[in-house]
This record gives structure tokens, C-alpha cells and sequence, in this order.
């Protein structure tokens, strides 16, 4: 441990601590710019200088290490002179305007140091140079004149992403921001994810779809789950008037840590489904607007007995809904078939796995974070789950390397060390292979690298999702758990939709046969039902369907019930990895809708039935693949 | 012992800073018991006393060779000068003109702009002033008070009054500093 002195107070802190991670501790705030607490120490912008008794110049406190006996002052005239010097050259480099800037007046890091500092003006002159505007992108606007040359969007790229998409070119008073060797961020290899966007300390980076709609002071916030894959992300929901402004990550949440994908934090903004506003019932063959208590009467006459009933959910919808979806329709009122529309694709084969071995056995999505060797079968993290991707790519410089099995469409790997090809059926044959190159050596040029690094790597991770697990026979997972149990590698599962897992821990994992049913009940929620289903049910002479929007699905059905899209109720998300979390309510919908469960509720009680409400014992009716915590 | 006298008087602005002001509303009555107002656009003296006020107020920056006179003769004539306003204190909105440069904006102003049914021509009387890079007050004459905001809040402005009028210099910061 080591003891110094900050502003006259002793602070004990471990070997390796920088200056101003000790001055945090010691609870004395120390103005930074280009420092972010998920970034590595970058010591650009030098506004973090502090005395240090007995050197010779004012130090960067967030790159200088802390050591024994150190004396630092963060208050005296000299560190005031000069951050108010550091901040008037900012200033004067670039064409900083911030009457009409949308940052200006609480969210501009610059400016509030500026405020923090006293200052009322500054005497340079700015640079009069234009800089350019690069509005290519659909969702991010660059604003070269209000570029701090911080650089915390290239490392966040680089270092958190693992894009690498931003960087700069030239140097000194001539450094520029672009995208890869310098092309419109809209023709660039940029994903998107938007991490860039919300790191920038000034308006350089704003998003289109929130730019003016309001301050941190004038927006609500609601720290939720997300809800448009099974990892999780924690998102904080920004809205203002009953109106969705933004979406951003949490920097201080698991898994990610403030990242999210261009699914969690933009595309939900695009949305333009018209909206699902009144119960419709079917008469005289077109759908007609009809009051809650007529839709109702009429499922329970549509239904009646429930003889041929299929009935499927969404595993969007809240663990809350689903559960008690299954007492309805597997248990109080039984169905033929109860299940969900993902019909168990990403989960089925490994809920069997689990079962059969008595016990979980994947680990947690952290155990990409820090590996040696990534193998992963017939995943495309670049189409989805993209965050995971992230975790993935972020460590190839650094060595890690990574293999994908699969079919020549996946994007990853393109970042990959090697590709195996893999067709759908053959997983067995494949990781057969690997096992015997893994425990008896191999002449195979492309099972050679493979084998190698999963061998020599500490803590090797296979990845799977849907694809797998839905094409993988028993003799394929057992030949994976073979080949993990020989390398050591961690197993990590990834599953389909925000509660895909939810779904599988409650048995909602049968396939549907149209052909059988004589009746319907599909709860939709907010989820765009597929052509395929849309299809099926065209069949099916009785459609019952709960659903937030409209589709060709609620078009073709007999009774359709408006309920709440994902911002508009609370409810509970197990991610792929076994972490319960809670998804906030942060819009009203709109007068006449009613959340999914509340829906189900007054279908029940019409029905006379009473569905078990203890969610959380249902979840835990069977051996998940993974153990469950709550966040 | 007589009250302190204020002049103001705007350059390249708006004029936003003086209807901030004005949106003290009724506590000019305080302020004109405390001070004498003296020359400013908006009252019937146009240029301030010859044998000066103690305070000189600016707003608007400096975009051509009349601002600088103007500028010139009001610290002259005033003990303590003040820049009201963004535009005095950078340059503000007008300021954006320096990017593109005079001899273009009045390309588009005169000659490009949709309302221009004839050729256009760009004005050029002798008598008229010379366009010069847009500045900031303090580039010209020497501040003593500067007072940011775009407007600056009417609070803010009559908060400064008070103090200028009570012999002291204002400070300008925490609730009371924004630049926008």
C-alpha cells in the first residue's frame, strides 16, 4: 500500500494507482477532460495537472502513478492559472459556439469546466478555420469544430468496441477526426453502436434522432433492461412528455458497462408500426373497433372449450407475462400446444443438456472479457448480440484469437484467425474432429491453429447460439462438452430474444403445428411477427392475438387486443447468461391499452380460470443451462 | 454625492441583451434610484457625456470600422466598461462570418440572396463602414466586466447594476454564468 498526501489529506491506496484515482478516493475532485473512468488514461488534454512537491513541472495526475510519501496540491494558484489557461487553448483551437449548440447549458463536459473555473470569457481568439460537418451517418452527426481532440471516441472505438472505425489523421494544430482513411462516417465501417456519441464530452458527436429535444436537466431517466436480444444490456431510458429522446448505456452496469448495440440504442427510435389503440373483433368478415368487454366475450366464444387451442407467446414479453401465460394455457386452461414463437430454437436441445446432466453448465458472457481463444460455432455476432461481439473484438489486438465455424455469411469472420467451414447438420463431425486434434494432434492445416490455441490458452471460450443449438443432435454436445472439459473453455450460450431463456425455464419450447389447431391465441406484445407465422395462422380458423402493433398477423386475425410495447410496462428479463433483471416502465401508453398481463387477467377471468402468479418459483422449475442470479 | 452615471450602446448584436434588460421590468425604478441612465439606444441620448459616465455598457461585437469608433469613444469615456452579451464577450453569432469571410457573406446577402430580382450590388459608398473580421469587444478596447449569456439573464444584468451602481465590480459565476 502506499500513503500520500492530497491537499493536506492522507490517503492509503494500492501500487498502481494514478494521482487522480487517489484524489477520487481521498474525495477531492480534480477537473478532467479526455479521462473516462471505462478508458485507459490517455493524459491529452491536460487539464488534470496538479503540484507535486518536488517536481519540476505541474503533473497529469490521471496518467502519473501515486507513489510513497507524495505531496499533492490540486488547489494551488499555479494549477488554477493553468487550467484556466489549458481550457482558453481548447477553446481558441476550434470554433467552439455555444449559443445555439445542443449541448450547451448542462451537458457539455467543456463548457462546465469552463463554468467550474469562473470563466467569463477567454482571451484568444478562436480559429476561424472552418471545419467540416459530416452529417453522412443515419443516426450520428460529427461536428469537427467542436472537437476537443480528446480522442475518447477513437479509444472507445478501439477499446471498448474493438471497431477500431475512428482515428485521426495528421498531427499537432492539423489533427483531424475521421472515419478509417478518412471517408464519410456513413461509408465507414462504423457499426453504429453509437458508444462514440455518448462519450463525447462535447456536442462533436450528437446523435439526429434526440439532437434539441432536451438536456439532462429537462429529460427523465429510467435505468431498464434491454430488451431487443437476450444479453441484457443495462439501457437508461431518457424521455420527456411521454416521449421517448434517448437511449444510452449505463457506464457503470454489467455486463457492458455503457455499451449498447445500434438495436438498443437506435433502431428503437425508428419505430413507425402504427399502434394496435382499440380491441378489435372480427364482423362480417372485416375487423371492427369493439370495447374490451365485447373482444373478451368474444375470445371466450371463439375458444369456448379450448379443444385444438395453440397458444404462443413472445419471448419478448416479461418473464411476469410469460409465466403466467404457461399456468394459463399449460395448466389452468390447457392448450395443445403451449409455447413460444422462438418455438425453443436457441434453447430446447440445451434445457436437455442441463436436465440430462443435472446440472448448468455455461458461463457468464464476463468470460469473454478476458481470453485467450474465442471458437465460435455458427454465430454471427456482427448480424446480432452484438455487444458480445464487442467483448470479443476488442482483445484480437491485444492477441487474443479467434476461430468461427459456420457458413460463409458470417460477418465475423472477418475479424477470425482462421475459418472452419461448417455445414448445418455436420456440428457433431466437426467438433468430433477438434476433440481428437485437441487430445491425439492433428495433420489438418485448419484444425491445427484451433487445437493449438484452445490448448494453450488459459481460459478459452466456445461460443454458440441459435443456429447450434437448434441444428446440434445429442452427439454434437456431447462431443462440445468433451472438447470444453479438454481445454478448459468456458461455455457461453447465446439465446434468442431478451427472455428466451425465461421461456426455455418455463417449458415454453414445443414446436407448433398449424395444421392441427382449430384455434389461436398468439401473445404478440411489441415483437414483428415473422412471414412464416403470419402464414401458419392463416390457417388456423380462430386467431386470438394480444399485440402492440399492427401487422399483416393482426389484419388476418378474429380478436385482436391492444397491449403495451416495451417501454410502457415493467416487467423481468433473464439474459442468456442467467442474470434476472428488471425492465422499468417509462412511457403511459396510451389511454386503452393494457399491459400484457393485465390483458391475460381479464382473458382468464372471462375464462373462470386462475393462473398461478409466482413467476419466480416457475422460473426456477428446472435446471437452467446457467446458474440464475439477480442483478 | 452624485450617483454614478451608465451608458450603454450596441455594436454588432441583436439588441437581445438590451431587451434582456429591459426584462428587469420593474426594478428599473430601483436601478434609475441608484444610478443615472444616461446615453443608450433605447432612451433619447445617443452618445455618452463627453466628460464621461462611470459605467459604459457594449453589447454586440465589432464587425466593421463604425463599431470600433463607437467601441473606442465609449472607453474613452467610461471609467468601468462593460461587454454585455456573447457577442461582445466572443463575437457571438455574427462571429460565424469570419469562417466564410466579408467578401462572401456579402456575395450571398447582396448578390446570391432569393429576394435579389436583378443582378444584385453589393453597397460600397465611401461614406459607408468598412467590414472588418468580426471581434470581440476586448480585441479592440480593453474590458474590465464581462457578462456572457445569449441573452444573460435579466436576473444576471440586474444583479450587475446593482453592484456597478453600489461602486463594486460584479462576479460573474456559478447560477450566474452560462454562455448560452
Amino acid at each position: 500500500m502506499i500513503k500520500l498526501t492530497i491537499d493536506g489529506k492522507q490517503v492509503e491506496v494500492k501500487e498502481g494507482t494514478t494521482v487522480l484515482e487517489a484524489a477520487e478516493q481521498a474525495g477531492v475532485f480534480v477537473p478532467t477532460l479526455c479521462h473516462h473512468p471505462q478508458l485507459t488514461p490517455y493524459g491529452g488534454c491536460r487539464l488534470c495537472m496538479v503540484e507535486v512537491e518536488g517536481a519540476r513541472t505541474l503533473q497529469p495526475s490521471c496518467t502519473m502513478p501515486a507513489s510513497d510519501g507524495m505531496v499533492v496540491n490540486t488547489k494551488s494558484q499555479k494549477v488554477l492559472d493553468a487550467r484556466k489557461f489549458v481550457l482558453t487553448l481548447i477553446f481558441s483551437e476550434r470554433n467552439h459556439f455555444c449559443m445555439y449548440c445542443q449541448v450547451s447549458g448542462g451537458d457539455c463536459e467543456l463548457q462546465n469546466r469552463a463554468y467550474d473555473e469562473g470563466m467569463t470569457h477567454w482571451d484568444l481568439q478562436p480559429n476561424w478555420t472552418p471545419y467540416e460537418v459530416d452529417a453522412s451517418h443515419p443516426f450520428i452527426v460529427l461536428d469537427n469544430n467542436r472537437c476537443i481532440l480528446c480522442r475518447r471516441c477513437v479509444r472507445a472505438c478501439d477499446e471498448l468496441v474493438g471497431n477500431a472505425t475512428l482515428g485521426f489523421e495528421e498531427r499537432g494544430a492539423k489533427s483531424f477526426l475521421v472515419a478509417d482513411y478518412g471517408v464519410p462516417l456513413g461509408e465507414s465501417t462504423c457499426v453504429s453502436c453509437g458508444t462514440c456519441v455518448q462519450i463525447c464530452p462535447t456536442g462533436a458527436l450528437i446523435d439526429r434522432q434526440s439532437a434539441y429535444q432536451g438536456k439532462e436537466t429537462d429529460v427523465d431517466h429510467h435505468i431498464s433492461v434491454c430488451t431487443e436480444c437476450s444479453i441484457g444490456c443495462i439501457r437508461d431510458v431518457l424521455t420527456r412528455d411521454n416521449r421517448l429522446v434517448r437511449l444510452e448505456g449505463d457506464w457503470d452496469a454489467e455486463p457492458s458497462h455503457g455499451l449498447l448495440c445500434e438495436f438498443g440504442r437506435f433502431l428503437p427510435l425508428e419505430e413507425d408500426r402504427p399502434r394496435v389503440v382499440t380491441p378489435l373483433v372480427r364482423k362480417d368478415g372485416s375487423l371492427k373497433a369493439a370495447t374490451w368487454d365485447e373482444a373478451i366475450e368474444a375470445i371466450a366464444a371463439g375458444l369456448g372449450a379450448g379443444k385444438g387451442l395453440a397458444a404462443l407467446a413472445s419471448t419478448r414479453l416479461s418473464a411476469e407475462a410469460l409465466a403466467y401465460f404457461k399456468s394459463f394455457f399449460g395448466d389452468k386452461f390447457p392448450a395443445d400446444t403451449v409455447t413460444s414463437l422462438e418455438e425453443g430454437a436457441a434453447t430446447a436441445s440445451l434445457s436437455k443438456l442441463a436436465e440430462k446432466l443435472g446440472k448448468s453448465f455455461e458461463s457468464s458472457l464476463d468470460v469473454l472479457k478476458d481470453t485467450e481463444a474465442v471458437l465460435s460455432l455458427e454465430l454471427d455476432l456482427v448480424k446480432d448480440h452484438q455487444v458480445a461481439g464487442f467483448f470479443i473484438k476488442r482483445q484480437l489486438q491485444e492477441g487474443t484469437k479467434l476461430f468461427v465455424a459456420g457458413q460463409e455469411d458470417n460477418a465475423l469472420a472477418e475479424s477470425a484467425k482462421g475459418v472452419l467451414p461448417l455445414k448445418p447438420g455436420s456440428e457433431a463431425v466437426l467438433l468430433a474432429k477438434l476433440v481428437d486434434a485437441v487430445e491425439n494432434g492433428t495433420d489438418d492445416p485448419e484444425l491445427v491453429p484451433v487445437a493449438e490455441a484452445l490448448k494453450a490458452a488459459d481460459k478459452p471460450v466456445i461460443v454458440y447460439g441459435k443456429t447450434f443449438a437448434a441444428n446440434a443432435d445429442e452427439i454434437a454436445l456431447d462431443a462440445l462438452l468433451k472438447l470444453a472439459d479438454l481445454t478448459g473453455a468456458a461455455l457461453v450460450g447465446v439465446k434468442g430474444n431478451a427472455n428466451s431463456m425465461a421461456a426455455a425455464q418455463l417449458g415454453l419450447e414445443a414446436p407448433f403445428k398449424s395444421e392441427n389447431a382449430s384455434a389461436a391465441f398468439v401473445v404478440l406484445g411489441d415483437e414483428a411477427p415473422s412471414a412464416k407465422l403470419t402464414k401458419a395462422l392463416e390457417e388456423v380458423p380462430f386467431v386470438v392475438t394480444l399485440s402492440a402493433y399492427e401487422s399483416q398477423l393482426t389484419g388476418g386475425a378474429d380478436v385482436v387486443l391492444p397491449v403495451t410495447m416495451w417501454a410502457e410496462e415493467s416487467g423481468s428479463y433473464l439474459s442468456m447468461d442467467g442474470r434476472l433483471q428488471k425492465a422499468i416502465k417509462s412511457l403511459e401508453a396510451p389511454e386503452g391499452v393494457l399491459t400484457t398481463l393485465e390483458a391475460l387477467e381479464k382473458v382468464a377471468g372471462a375464462l373462470k380460470v386462475q393462473p398461478d402468479q409466482d413467476w419466480k418459483a416457475s422460473l426456477m422449475a428446472r435446471i437452467p443451462t446457467i446458474q440464475i442470479q439477480e442483478a | 454625492m452624485t450617483k454614478p452615471t451608465v451608458a450603454s450602446d450596441w455594436l454588432c448584436g441583436c439588441a437581445g441583451c438590451h431587451m434582456s434588460l429591459l426584462d428587469i421590468d420593474e426594478r428599473i425604478l430601483q436601478v434609475v434610484d441608484l444610478v443615472d441612465l444616461r446615453a443608450t439606444p433605447i432612451t433619447d441620448l445617443k452618445e455618452p457625456d463627453e466628460n464621461g459616465v462611470t459605467v459604459g455598457i457594449l453589447e454586440g461585437g465589432i464587425n466593421n470600422t463604425y463599431n470600433e469608433e463607437v467601441a473606442k469613444r465609449m472607453r474613452e469615456r467610461c471609467k468601468i466598461l462593460v461587454a454585455l452579451g456573447d457577442c461582445a464577450v466572443f463575437g457571438g453569432v455574427p462571429a460565424m462570418r469570419n469562417l466564410v469571410g466579408a467578401e462572401s457573406a456579402l456575395q450571398r446577402a447582396y448578390v446570391d440572396a432569393e429576394s435579389v430580382d436583378a443582378e444584385g450590388l453589393i453597397p460600397a459608398d465611401p461614406e459607408l463602414a468598412q467590414m472588418t473580421r468580426v471581434r470581440a469587444v476586448s480585441e479592440v478596447v480593453p474590458v474590465d466586466v464581462f457578462i456572457p449569456g445569449c441573452p444573460p439573464d435579466a436576473d444576471v444584468i440586474f444583479y450587475a447594476l446593482a453592484e456597478l451602481a453600489q461602486g463594486r465590480i460584479p462576479e460573474i459565476k456559478n447560477d450566474k454564468l452560462h454562455w448560452h
